[in-house]
């Protein structure tokens, strides 16, 4: 083979493997819920299934719960990921600094993300319970309450309190992140930085920030995605309720597929979400290759 | 400053933080944990009772005797593993090559992997399902840790990307020059330098692909059903069995400790090589 | 997938062609039956069952699967999705309101033939045989277990207030308000998942029915909100009501914080454990002209259609349903055993409670046949119960939207 080939045949080679493997895996059953998501595809009459052009598009926009849905999800995905960006970095700091039970510390922190969603949704679960839970037993205890509360069934407080769970599961993910992009900082920027004189915050603003930025802006946007399409947690919590109080968009699109086995319309909203996704992650890859160039 | 006074300043400004941020990540843990070891008739009282009236091992007990629970335990601990190795070993070379080569569609690639990642995987599960049956790979290892790199395979390649870009790149034109082959310089020259990074990517792999349930629970059987699809066998439609799911919880939670426990001292040794060889 | 599905379905055919042939075969070499099942407990297996019939019928292993019930979707997920890959197990447990979906894929074996030669077939009612049978008069499902739901109440505390079990829905409402103290609701209300089979007492029981505008006579109409008003007006269930599910309300009146809960047989060995002689269970009450319902919660095995062993295949399930088996059985799942044989001297659980469950039953009925009932119990009324309970809606809209799904 000619060497230039070979020079520009090389990255391929390096992708083909990944490459391989999603393309099984991923983009064939993407591409049979693209198809689905232009027919009326009901799981249990698959041979009524025929093809209705955008349809089910248009029934989307004019459905009440997709909008519910959407604006939660919104929300949802904001809150989140934006409480569980600063308590983690505000984690990794710290377990940065030198103390002799460090070590423990950053085994310990990462506890809530080495837990099945399925347990951490019950374990939280029985914790907000009305009658039983260990919640509303301490705040009665500690007098900040005359009545228990019943978090999860308030259309007000129940939303909070399952984001308090996914902040909770999540955070450690930002904080081991972080903590690993600090240790790429080089040392001699913090010396020459204390040379000039810069105070602990100069120092942090910047030094320390500009260096774990890229990996930052990476982990929000994977955050973004994950915390986006996850929806186990809250199907154990509320299965959505109460009402439509903990709708989110992937959790509907759950529900009309696996209650309703209306694969169609669900393969539908699916889309849609990641058409908005999709504009997120643009702007990310314009400002990254501005970075590159 | 006097040396007390130092680490009275450091416990207050650091250990005391990272205290109350432990408290906030433990207490549903330790509160699983006390469970596990409760007599049943402890559980469903008020006022909450938070120390056991008595200590006892039985629901670990049972656990052992009267489950499959082990061998889900160890069916995981395979799972897992293959889930990291797989995913690493394609995606070490596609995130360097992303990093260090200039070539057609290399932007569309890139986003392309982000994309795939987009998607609801409740809805991907069914076809995947259809198309590991005509594989012959349901109820086999390769069949769930194939499904787990539908998330390992983006997701490493993303935050891969991002370490290898973080290594200055003179670093392996300069191994290049010198007559080093390709391969030579990504397993002698980058990857010690990105090992922090790889490890980070390794546990998250690990981690996700640990406590995985929907691919799990679809592409399994009883041959190789892991330990989250075994745990969800405790909770019937009339009972959930308290006792012998925070004893579960518990052992499940307790590897992926470990692990970070050996493994963070990585974090921080990555660093120190690269200091020393620059 | 249209092509899979019609080529899986001739194979399915020419499969059920050759039974009649095979069926010497059978006894010669080793047919595998795959049986898929989910138990509540964890512990109960059915290996002891397996033994005792690959012991009788040489020549058939049983390989059971126990799949994760996962609030009902896990395990119907993995029955559907198997049926559209073709590779559904042999036989498996199933719930009537999946009947409808079944039929429409012609996923099921029509048992008739098999059922007019066995001899076991007196030994369950023909009540039961009657709730079985599909629209189109065949029998897809053997029964295999079942529960009625029944009304546990505090004996203690009734006796305290000087009051009797509640016989109608307004003596119902009175107990729960002269109860309702001190911290204890009259009525722990499932507002959650599985929430309808509460409100199926009240509103189905007082006359609200499937049947196109059913759900829309005043009667109907004015029973849904009179169950809407325990919350909002009477307040006798307590504020975690709109979600509320089992575990729930099971957690609330075992810590004594409610007086009544309707539920069945399955979680009485918790309750009596927790409460021991202070609960006792009576039939759900009845509307003030003497109606009634209760939901008969049902359990069968069903052949699939595409099973290459489907005589195999009968043999197990209509070993599971014979006699002792069937009460062997029963043990595992926790419920009541289907045959009239296995019904008699059961002592699994405490008398009172298998007294209420056969007091239920001339007024037990199953949710209708009817592709949409899954959607209906999982979604549509929780959602919409959840909402008027929370006054984001007005009640009567509950029953707009049922009908709506039904007949919109």
């Amino acid at each position: 083979m000619h060497p230039m080939t070979r020079q520009k045949l090389l990255p391929y080679s390096f992708l083909l493997p990944a490459l391989a493997i999603t393309g099984v895996v991923i983009i064939y059953p993407v591409f049979q819920t693209l198809i689905l998501s232009i027919q009326n595809y009901v799981l249990y009459a698959p041979d009524e299934a025929r093809y209705i052009g955008l349809q089910n598009f248009q029934k989307l926009l004019k459905d009440e719960v997709f909008w519910i849905s959407l604006s939660h999800s919104v929300i949802w995905v904001t809150s989140i990921v934006v409480l569980q960006l600063l308590l983690g970095l505000g984690s990794a700091l710290l377990l940065n600094q030198s103390f002799w039970w460090r070590g423990v510390a950053r085994a310990l922190v990462i506890v809530p993300w080495a837990l099945p969603s399925v347990i951490i949704g019950l374990i939280w679960t029985w914790i907000y319970d009305y009658n039983v839970g260990v919640l509303n037993d301490l705040l009665l205890r500690a007098h900040l309450i005359d009545q228990p509360v019943a978090w999860l069934s308030h259309p007000q407080t129940s939303f909070a309190a399952i984001m308090l769970t996914l902040v909770w599961q999540g955070f450690p993910f930002f904080a081991v992140m972080i903590l690993a992009g600090l240790q790429t900082v080089p040392q001699e920027l913090y010396e020459a930085a204390r040379i000039d004189g810069a105070t602990a915050f100069r120092q942090f603003w910047h030094v320390t920030l500009p260096s774990i930025a890229g990996i930052m802006a990476t982990a929000v946007l994977l955050r973004i995605i994950w915390v986006a399409n996850s929806l186990d947690i809250i199907l154990v919590m509320t299965g959505g309720g109460p009402g439509y109080a903990t709708y989110t968009l992937p959790l509907y699109a759950f529900l009309r597929a696996y209650s309703e086995m209306e694969f169609g319309y669900a393969a539908a909203l699916a889309l849609v979400m990641t058409l908005l996704l999709l504009g997120i992650v643009f702007l990310y890859v314009r400002r990254q290759a501005k970075e590159l160039a | 400053m006097r040396a007390y006074q130092k680490t009275a300043l450091r416990f207050l400004l650091i250990e005391l933080p990272v205290l109350v941020i432990l408290v906030f990540a433990l207490a549903p843990f330790v509160w699983m944990l006390l469970t596990s070891v409760k007599p049943n008739a402890d559980l469903s009282i008020f006022p909450v009772r938070y120390w056991p009236s008595e200590f006892t091992a039985d629901h670990f007990k049972m656990l052992w005797q009267r489950t499959s629970f082990f061998h889900n335990w160890l069916n995981s601990l395979l799972i897992a593993t293959g889930a990291v190795i797989v995913g690493l070993s394609v995606s070490i070379p596609a995130a360097y090559a992303f990093s260090r080569f200039k070539f057609a569609g290399r932007n569309m690639f890139l986003t392309g992997f982000l994309v795939i990642n987009m998607f609801p995987v409740v809805l991907l599960i069914i076809p995947l399902f259809v198309l590991m049956r005509h594989l012959g790979l349901i109820d086999t290892f390769i069949g769930v840790i194939i499904g787990h790199s539908t998330f390992s395979i983006p997701f490493s390649i993303w935050m891969l990307v991002s370490y290898f870009n973080a290594i200055p790149q003179d670093l392996d034109e300069a191994a290049v020059i010198d007559g080093a082959s390709r391969l030579q310089t990504i397993r002698l020259v980058v990857l010690p330098l990105i090992m922090p990074g790889v490890v980070t990517t390794a546990i998250y792999v690990f981690i996700t692909s640990w406590n995985e349930y929907l691919y799990a629970m679809m592409l399994s059987g009883d041959k190789v059903r892991p330990v989250t699809v075994a745990l969800q066998l405790f909770i019937g439609e009339f009972t959930v069995q308290w006792g012998l799911l925070t004893a579960g919880g518990a052992l499940i939670a307790l590897p992926v400790t470990l692990l970070f426990l050996v493994i963070q001292k990585r974090l921080v040794g990555g660093l120190t090589a690269g200091a020393v060889k620059s | 997938m249209t092509m899979k599905r019609r080529t899986f379905l001739k194979l399915a055919g020419s499969a059920a062609a050759a039974t009649g042939l095979a069926c010497p075969a059978i006894a010669q070499g080793t047919t595998t039956v795959r049986w898929w099942y989910h138990y509540d407990n964890p512990q109960s297996t059915p290996q002891a069952l397996i033994e005792k019939f690959e012991a009788a019928n040489k020549g058939i292993k049983i390989q059971a699967e126990a799949i994760p019930w996962g609030g009902g979707t896990d395990y119907v997920n993995r029955v559907f999705s198997s049926v559209v890959a073709g590779n559904q197990p042999d036989c498996a447990m199933v719930r009537l309101s999946y009947l409808s979906r079944f039929q429409q894929m012609k996923a099921l074996e029509p048992l008739d033939s098999y059922l007019s030669g066995w001899a076991n077939k007196a030994d369950i009612s023909d009540d039961v045989w009657k709730i079985n049978r599909a629209p189109d008069g065949k029998a897809y499902y053997m029964p295999l277990h079942y529960v009625v739901i029944y009304l546990y109440y505090r004996q203690d505390l009734f006796q305290q207030a000087g009051l009797q079990a509640p016989k109608t829905h307004a003596d119902f409402l009175k107990a729960a308000q002269a109860l309702t103290k001190d911290g204890v609701f009259g009525y722990g209300m499932r507002g959650g998942a599985g929430g309808f089979d509460n409100w199926g007492a009240f509103v189905l029981g007082a006359g609200a029915t499937f049947e196109k505008g059913g759900m829309l006579t005043n009667q109907a109409l004015e029973a849904n909100r009179w169950y809407i008003e325990l919350a909002t007006k009477h307040k006798v269930v307590p504020p975690s009501a709109p979600t509320d599910a089992f575990r729930q309300i099971v957690d609330g009146f075992k810590a004594g914080r409610s007086a009544m809960i309707i539920h069945h047989i399955g979680s009485s060995a918790e309750v009596v454990a927790a409460l021991g002689d202070k609960v006792s269970a009576v039939p759900v009450p009845r509307a003030a002209n003497g109606g009634g319902w209760t939901y008969f919660g049902d359990e069968s095995n069903a052949v699939f259609a595409g099973s290459k062993n489907k005589e195999a295949a009968f043999q197990w399930i209509s070993f599971l349903s014979s006699g002792e088996n069937n009460a062997e059985q029963a043990k595992l799942s926790g419920q009541l055993p289907v045959t009239i044989s296995g019904s008699k001297n059961w002592t699994q659980h405490p008398q009172r409670f298998v007294d209420a469950s056969s007091a239920s039953l001339p007024i037990a009925r199953s949710l209708p046949d009817h592709v949409k009932t899954p959607d209906f119990t999982a979604r549509i009324l929780p959602t919409n119960i959840q909402r008027a309970l929370a006054g984001e809606i007005a009640p009567d809209d509950v029953m707009k939207a049922i009908d709506q799904l039904y007949h919109g």
